[in-house]
């Protein structure tokens, strides 16, 4: 998978190259739009993520080049101009989605992930875990012939998540943000991920033990999966 | 009380007070005008009779020696007689009041007597006027008198009145189109106030300025969130991104991993404080759209969802006792999420174990009253007039891992949709939040 990073930050456009070449994406980065709008002209890409406050250019005029020269490409808007217009304008235009900064890298790859799965098709993406079935396109969980209907929206977003980026620990901060991302309020460190978990472990109990959810002490909570 | 009422009932008083004075003063005057009136012409016929005895000698008055004259006009009003004054010495001038028996009428007249001397006689002369055709010349005077004034007051308590309403009414116009019904800080256009009166010109171009000063230092405020926001998202951004990378990194300590979850976490609370204000400042600058519809309890159904983690937490009950046909209007959805989930994550955060939270609603003159009532801890009533100030800390939400934006996020939002918000807390048994709609985001079910 080609990625274009298009960010004027560097540390910034540094770092996302670093977490993207570790899941194993080819990156390549432009820090500025001139030299963005050449790059698009000429290669194609699998994704071309876009910061939208570049100096020199407009960040939607990019946008527009790259749906013309790379129809294929899925687009992502990165911005740290949060604003409504600039959203619905963007997505307007073709955005594939949109990331307000600061977001989690580990949301950017959920995202990437989600729009891979719509843009190819992908079947039924169905993840054995332990003894539990977990349908991600259908969210059922199913343990042998049993239904587990207990769990709840939240819950299942925890599991689906924890599933994306299995193996890895995700920390309480990583699991609210993703969970509570939209909701704007005053609390700054919850741990109602601790409530979550405990309640997720109890409904699948009933059916089988979960051993694959995994409390890592002291950092968070991971899935063990073997690829 | 306003200023024309004020001077309406100063006029009607003072001239009441005239009334009165003119009322009680007039008899009095009109007595001693007439009454010096009278005597004036008393001592005039004295004069003249005194003439006339001079020139012409006392004969022409008592012609046959006799010592005594005296002459009634028919109506007995007038007289005058002359008398030989017998007492030695005695001589007189006097102006009085004194009665006299004329043909069986006993009559009060006043009196002017008068002593002279004549061919070496004395005599006495007195010229009576009588006092009551005074009086009736003095009693419609005085009718007269109390006619015109009452009708000079009428003209001018009317011709105040008038030319206070014509003077005033700049004031009564500056007052209402700058002060009432301005919704503050969002104020409108700059109209001029017509009037010639300098001190009004004044205060209409004073008030313009400061509301001017208001809302530049309004605007001021709200770009400086706005741009001290967006500027800090970015290397918030990469500070988060780094610290993701690191904490992935496989040769990372776990001593070390659990540094960097600090710094997540405080990176986190940066990040939260950043948003809510930048969430703030949108919601000021108007820039979200008013345009969806959803039922409250639908939306209520969706805090409950995200919070229900919270409330069993606490073991909290949560009542929604809503009509189902309750639906909001021309409102926005995220925003009006956010100002239920925050007021029903206060009612958990500072609610007890076992607590109890309902939701209601009620009818009021068109608009509709949703009230979150909670059995919670309560708020002082010290604390009171600050709950929704930024970054406010009471000392029961310092246990709580907040910073003091949940309330102002609730506030702006309510104001964006002019959702009035009224408070009632009693310390250690709870408060009820009452959240009135406007009749215009209130819709039917269709």
């Amino acid at each position: 998978m080609n990625v274009l990073i298009i960010e004027d930050e560097e540390a910034l456009a540094h770092e996302l190259e670093i977490f993207l070449t570790n899941h194993n994406y080819i990156t390549e980065i432009c820090y500025t739009g001139q030299s963005a709008s050449e790059k698009i002209a000429i290669s194609l890409y699998d994704f071309i993520l876009i910061d939208l406050g570049l100096p020199d250019y407009d960040g939607l005029d990019l946008l527009k080049e790259a749906k013309k020269n790379n129809p294929d490409a899925a687009c992502i808007i990165l911005t740290a101009r949060a604003e409504i217009y600039d959203r619905v304008r963007g997505l307007d235009l073709g955005a594939d989605d949109y990331l307000p900064k600061p977001f989690s890298l580990l949301e950017l790859q959920s995202r990437m992930q989600a729009i891979m799965r719509r843009k190819f098709g992908l079947k039924q993406s169905i993840v054995e875990l332990g003894e539990f079935i977990i349908n991600l396109t259908d969210r059922t969980i199913n343990c042998h012939d049993a239904v587990v209907s207990t769990i709840t929206k939240k819950e299942f977003d925890l599991i689906a998540y924890l599933i994306l980026h299995k193996n890895r620990t995700l920390t309480r901060t990583q699991l609210s943000e993703h969970i509570w991302g939209s909701v704007i309020n005053d609390d700054y460190d919850s741990n109602y991920i601790d409530a979550h978990i405990k309640n997720i472990r109890k409904k699948l109990n009933v059916y089988a033990a979960p051993d694959w959810l995994e409390t890592v002490r002291g950092l968070g909570y991971k899935i063990k999966m073997n690829i | 009380m306003k200023l024309k009422t004020k001077l309406t009932l100063f006029n009607a008083i003072s001239k009441l007070v005239i009334a009165i004075l003119f009322v009680l003063l007039v008899p009095v005057l009109i007595k001693k005008i007439s009454r010096s009136y009278v005597d004036n012409n008393l001592i005039k016929q004295k004069s003249k009779f005194l003439q006339i005895v001079k020139t012409q000698g006392i004969k022409n008055y008592i012609p046959d020696g006799e010592t005594y004259g005296s002459y009634y006009l028919p109506l007995k009003e007038e007289y005058l007689t002359i008398e030989d004054d017998t007492i030695p010495g005695h001589l007189i001038d006097t102006i009085k009041n004194e009665k006299r028996l004329v043909e069986r009428d006993t009559i009060e007249y006043r009196i002017l007597s008068h002593t002279f001397v004549v061919n070496k006689k004395k005599y006495l002369l007195e010229i009576g006027k009588s006092v009551a055709t005074l009086d009736e010349t003095s009693t419609p005077l005085q009718s007269i008198a109390f006619a015109v004034l009452i009708g000079m007051i009428l003209l001018t308590i009317l011709a105040d009145q008038l030319y206070t309403n014509r003077v005033l009414k700049p004031l009564g116009q500056i007052i209402k189109s700058k002060l009432i019904g301005q919704k503050f800080p969002n104020f409108g256009s700059y109209k001029e106030v017509k009037t010639s009166t300098s001190d009004f010109q004044y205060l209409d171009i004073s008030i313009h300025k400061m509301i001017e000063t208001i809302e530049a230092a309004f605007q001021k405020e709200r770009e400086f969130i706005s741009n001290a926001s967006h500027e800090l998202m970015t290397p918030i951004s990469i500070l988060q991104s780094k610290i993701e990378n690191m904490f992935e990194q496989e040769d990372i300590a776990d001593e070390l991993k659990v540094r960097l979850l600090e710094m997540q976490k405080i990176l986190n609370r940066l990040k939260s404080i950043t948003k809510t204000l930048l969430l703030i400042s949108q919601i000021e600058n108007e820039q979200f759209l008013k345009e969806d519809k959803i039922s409250i309890i639908e939306l209520l159904q969706e805090v409950y969802d995200e919070i229900s983690v919270r409330l069993s937490e606490k073991n909290i009950a949560f009542d929604i006792l809503i009509p189902q046909d309750v639906i909001l209007i021309n409102i926005n959805k995220f925003l009006i999420f956010n100002l239920f989930f925050n007021l029903v994550n206060n009612a958990i955060k500072y609610n007890k174990v076992d607590g109890e939270i309902v939701i209601t609603t009620e009818n009021e003159n068109g608009s509709l009253i949703v009230n979150i009532t909670d059995n919670g801890i309560g708020i002082s009533t010290e604390d009171m007039p600050f709950i929704f100030n930024r970054f406010k800390k009471f000392r029961q939400s310092m246990q709580q891992d907040s910073f003091g934006l949940g309330l102002p996020i609730v506030k702006s939002i309510a104001t964006f949709h002019r959702i009035k918000i009224e408070v009632d807390s009693v310390k250690d048994l709870g408060s009820n939040f009452r959240l009135i709609f406007p009749a215009d985001i209130i819709g039917s079910v269709s």
